[in-house]
């Protein structure tokens, strides 16, 4: 799947917010979108590059793109459950 | 309604944590009344249910009804009460409106600790599966991290890569240096940092001009399974640093400015073949032995510091930061004249980490917190932990208090003196 084909539902800036809101505000954004909708999470933090991956694991959704803007990193997740 | 089996269940947990010194808890309330004012709570809002005795009680009811009191001493506890459903709402309500200060311990005369007393109730909550989902899932992301790393690493190594000019812009390095180690095996200290940037660019720039052997940690050092009260979940998570540490052979294990997580690691550090120090006691250390001069023009407004409750009170980490700031400013006003009985940001057990859901309260219950703060007249309030900073940052936004919130850290890594 390419950047382009990816519908995004809802996109939510974590860049530079405190431990642990990305994470936090994440798996309540996440509950906004129907399940097959996308998140866009954009971030510039490294912990959190490790740490969505580590949730979307756990809370049984899905990364099904990763991007880099310059020093943007950029999610996009499939809610899936 | 709650069935037999899981009460029976819930009874084991609570058996767990019986130990001498809980015991002793339970059992010696006098009742004298000393630690009504201590907490930052009642103090702010007023309400019984937030001295510590009437917690306490909580908890208590339930280990007269099930426990038998093995000293003399049986002061005159409620009525004993059965645990149920009920009962599980008031170890919510007790639990998490306690942020684990332990600032009532201070002032009670038995040295009773709440914070203990409360880790029965957040367990009970955590084994009925009633505990703050999100803690829980914060706690699993990290177990998830220590266990799949390799799926994770090479995110995490992008994020890093992508930091490293911010460093070398604030601290020049010789060529063939690496702005921010990682997985470097030799290294004599294994920097804990967290999730954000941050938390790693100061510290990285001290790091290097101090000339340290170092290397960063691929995990975060909050631990939720602390903050949730749950032994198992805490441990694991303790365990990924521990593993790290090991395999690595550091010397020492430094822990960024998060109270919770140094506090945590440093119960273990006795057991471990490394030292665990908090940041702020290494930078401490660089200045004492001069391996870093810090420029004390940089701050024009007066300065005060809020000791995290888990670094000082609860740590010891007290000289340490006042030492820093005397290399910072020549006019640091002190919030109290003895650091045991300063007031709770109101952010600690998990309550920040609730985020939104938890602000009302949070802003209620820290109102003593800012007539401290704005008593002293300084304009920058400095302190070393995550979680203290944005409850402080939130009250600022809040009270309109008009001070900047700052990282002891960056305040160093923002004043350092690189000779031509
Ligand atoms: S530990 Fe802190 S928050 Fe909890 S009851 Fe004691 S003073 Fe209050
Ligand atoms: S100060 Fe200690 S003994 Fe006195 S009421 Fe409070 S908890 Fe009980």
């Amino acid at each position: 799947m390419s950047g382009e084909d990816i519908v995004v539902d809802k996109v939510m800036d974590l860049k530079g917010m405190p431990c642990p809101m990305p994470i936090v505000k994440m798996s309540k954004g996440i509950k906004d979108v129907e399940i097959g909708q996308v998140v866009e999470a954009l971030t510039t933090d490294p912990g959190a590059l490790a740490d969505f991956p580590a949730w979307a694991r756990t809370s049984g959704n899905e990364i099904v793109k990763t991007d880099q803007e310059g020093d943007v990193i950029k999610f996009y997740i499939m809610r899936k459950a | 309604m709650m069935d037999q089996t899981t009460r029976d269940d819930l009874l084991k947990l609570f058996q767990s944590k019986l130990n001498q010194a809980m015991r002793f808890y339970l059992e010696t309330c006098s009742r004298c009344g000393v630690c009504v004012e201590a907490c930052h709570v009642y103090a702010s809002m007023g309400q019984v249910k937030n001295i510590s005795a009437y917690r306490h009680e909580i908890v208590r009811r339930i280990y007269k009804k099930y426990y038998k009191a093995r000293g003399k001493v049986w002061p005159s506890v409620g009525e004993a009460k059965e645990l149920s459903d009920m009962a599980l709402e008031e170890l919510y309500e007790a639990a998490y409106t306690c942020t684990g200060c332990r600032r009532c311990m201070v002032y009670c005369p038995h040295g009773i600790d709440t914070q203990m007393i409360m880790s029965i109730a957040k367990l009970l909550l955590v084994g009925a599966e009633a505990e703050p989902e999100i803690l829980t899932m914060l706690a699993d992301t990290s177990i998830e991290k220590g266990k799949s790393l390799d799926l994770f690493k090479e995110n995490f190594l992008t994020g890093i890569k992508n930091l490293e000019s911010k460093v070398v812009k604030k601290w020049k390095i010789d060529a063939g240096e690496t702005a921010i180690p990682v997985d470097f095996k030799g290294a004599d200290l294994l920097y804990v940092a967290l999730a954000g940037a941050h938390s790693i660019v100061p510290a990285a720039v001290i790091f290097n001009a101090a000339k340290e052997n170092w290397t960063l940690s691929y995990f975060e050092a909050v631990n939720f399974g602390a903050f949730v009260g749950d032994p198992t979940r805490t441990k694991l998570i303790l365990d990924r640093i521990i593993n790290e540490a090991t395999r690595l052979g550091v010397k020492e294990v430094c822990i960024c400015e998060c109270g919770t997580a140094f506090r945590v690691m440093k119960q273990m550090a006795d057991k471990q073949p490394f030292k665990v120090s908090s940041i702020t006691e290494v930078h401490a250390r660089y200045l004492r032995e001069g391996r870093i001069k810090i420029d004390k023009s940089t701050l024009d407004d007066p300065v005060t510091y809020h000791d995290p409750c888990q670094l000082a009170r609860n740590a010891g980490v007290i000289d340490e930061p006042r030492y820093i700031l005397q290399h910072l400013t020549d006019d640091f006003r002190d919030m109290t004249s003895d650091v045991r009985y300063n007031w709770c940001c109101g952010g600690g057990g998990g309550l920040v980490a609730l985020g939104d859901e938890t602000l009302d309260f949070r802003m209620k219950s820290a109102s003593v917190k800012v007539d401290q703060i704005n008593e002293t007249g300084a304009k920058i309030l400095a302190t070393a932990c995550e979680n203290c900073h944005t409850q402080l940052s939130d009250l600022n936004e809040h009270y309109e208090m008009g001070v900047d919130v700052r990282f002891l850290s960056s305040m160093i890594a923002d004043a350092l003196v690189q000779s031509a």
